[in-house]
């Protein structure tokens, strides 16, 4: 039971890395990507790969996977450039698609659909952080880290001009924003947070493969920072907790068959988005129109 | 008189429309100019052709000599020219204080750029002079349509910009919120701020400009102090659509 919650507790930290990475495109910036499980498996495959050929160690596969994934966030960062609101989410969708079929093609690099297995055991600087109870520290001091920064960053001068583009980028541009600028800078900062994410999950996994980053996924992490609060600190990690107990707790109910938890969760799914978005369209730590 | 901003034969078509044609015109250093037209003259166009929105077909524009046709709107923002919008555009969900700041910080990099206290002070003094400072934390999104239009000019001011265009700014205003927002213009083109803005009400009009340019379909079809525009009975009826053929 103690490895379980400990499990559970890890991919939270992990998940509330990769949700708050995306609420900083989705809610400051305004970029609303629908392929952010893409820059989470280009972090787990450089995460594993940098395990498993050179050395397991977690700050180095962390640092690797989030430069790795912010270089190839320019993928991401063009069509944002170019075309905006559903436009840019028909893009991301085509980028997620394109990035699914290449991760399960890649063999040499991705291990294919059988994926990468065998990940050694983390070690940070030379310690063993392979246990349970030490793995969870070293991703709730990521976690802490991204939050740090992402409220440095979004309380300074780039935050307030992320936020100004996303209300208006027309305003923003006759103000003097760069928005090309702007935009790629969010993105790599996004993007690179979420390889980090990766990195850490395919040492939590010990095994990466396609199945964790493909459009399911995305979408996932898309409704975890829309149920916290778009544009919120804690709204993403509140809503990646919520999502991530939710199947666990459903799991618990003696009277739901374990056959039928799956289709239980989406249907709960639905109806929490349904609900939210009438009752509390600004997320749960969101605060709506009206309320100072 | 210097003029700072030049146009020179500026024209734009889409399709088969001409927005405008072969339009000269000068804006001169603390003058208030104000555009006057039926709807669909160009005004608005003729803004976006001079601040980078959109690229002109033909023509020239000018910044104290310096060619600035087609530059990017960032650009053009940066060498000194402000613009508000009709539907003001304001950064919605920040807070009034943060959209102030958020208009002046240009180059915003990741790490904090340079000048961080000058610009809050700039940011304070805006709200003060617009009557915002106490709601300085309140959203914009919040805020009532005058104290909206206040913020508006509120982020031109803190620019420091030496050209200010302007969208029909003063356009729903009560009475006393309009004594206010023309004696805030006024105070800014003592200091050596050129005007140019597009007004569809001629009371505020003839209250504000020092000069009128007469636009229709496109054309500058006259140029001059407002007296002798506003007196000009072809302008009038074209104005108040009597168009005479």
């Amino acid at each position: 039971m103690t490895a379980y919650l400990l499990n559970l507790a890890t991919l939270s930290a992990i998940f509330g890395i990769l949700a708050v990475s995306l609420n900083m495109l989705v809610g400051y910036a305004g970029i609303f990507s629908m392929a952010h499980a893409v820059f989470f498996g280009l972090g787990a495959y450089a995460g594993a790969q940098i395990a498993l050929q050179v050395i397991p160690d977690v700050l180095l596969a962390a640092i690797v996977a989030a430069l790795f994934a912010a270089a190839c966030s320019l993928c991401l960062a063009l069509p944002a450039l170019r075309v905006r609101g559903e436009y840019f989410v028909a893009a991301s969708l085509g980028l997620q698609m394109l990035a699914s079929t290449a991760f399960s093609q890649a063999q040499a690099l991705t291990g294919g659909i059988g994926g990468l297995v065998g990940i050694p055991p983390p070690m940070l600087l030379g310690l063993d952080v392979s246990s349970a109870p030490a793995f969870l520290v070293v991703c709730l001091a990521f976690l802490a880290l991204c939050l740090i920064g992402i409220r440095l960053l979004m309380r300074g001068s780039f935050g307030r001009s992320l936020m100004a583009l996303r209300d208006s980028e027309s305003a923003a541009r006759a103000f003097g924003k760069d928005v090309a600028q702007l935009k790629t800078q969010a993105v790599a900062v996004g993007c690179a947070m979420a390889g980090l994410a990766g990195a850490l999950f395919a040492f939590q996994e010990a095994f990466v493969n396609v199945e964790s980053f493909t459009l399911e996924q995305s979408i996932l992490v898309l409704a975890m920072v829309i149920i916290g609060g778009v544009g919120t600190l804690a709204g993403p990690l509140i809503g990646a907790v919520l999502l991530l107990l939710l199947p666990a707790g459903l799991s618990f109910l003696p009277f739901i068959p374990p056959t039928d938890i799956g289709s239980v969760q989406q249907l709960i799914y639905g109806l929490a988005m349904t609900l939210l978005m009438i009752f509390r369209p600004a997320g749960l730590a969101g605060r709506s129109v009206g309320q100072r | 008189m210097t003029a700072l901003l030049t146009l020179n034969g500026l024209s734009k078509r889409f399709g088969g429309l001409t927005a405008v044609q072969g339009l000269d015109m000068e804006l001169h250093e603390g003058v208030i100019t104000a555009l006057v037209g039926p709807n669909g003259a160009g005004k608005t166009t003729l803004f976006n052709l001079v601040t980078g929105n959109l690229t002109p077909d033909a023509g020239e524009v000018t910044l104290a000599g310096r060619t600035i046709t087609g530059m990017a709107p960032h650009r053009v923002a940066r060498l000194g020219i402000a613009r508000s919008f009709q539907d003001l555009r304001l950064f919605t969900h920040m807070s009034v204080r943060d959209n102030v700041l958020a208009s002046i910080e240009r180059r915003a990099w990741l790490w904090q750029a340079r000048g961080g206290s000058a610009r809050r002070d700039a940011t304070e003094a805006a709200l003060e002079r617009t009557g915002l400072l106490s709601l300085g934390r309140a959203r914009a999104v919040d805020l009532s349509y005058a104290e909206a239009k206040f913020l508006s000019l509120a982020r031109i001011m803190a620019t420091g910009a030496r050209i200010w265009l302007l969208d029909e700014p003063a356009s729903g205003l009560d009475p006393a919120s309009r004594r206010r927002f023309t004696a805030l213009l006024r105070a800014a083109v003592a200091k050596g701020v050129t005007i140019c803005l597009i007004e569809h009400n001629l009371d505020i009009v003839t209250e504000i400009a020092d000069r009128i340019a007469f636009l229709d379909q496109g054309r500058k079809l006259a140029e001059g102090d407002p007296a002798s525009i506003m007196r000009n009975p072809e302008l009038r009826a074209i104005y108040f659509g009597e168009r005479r053929e």
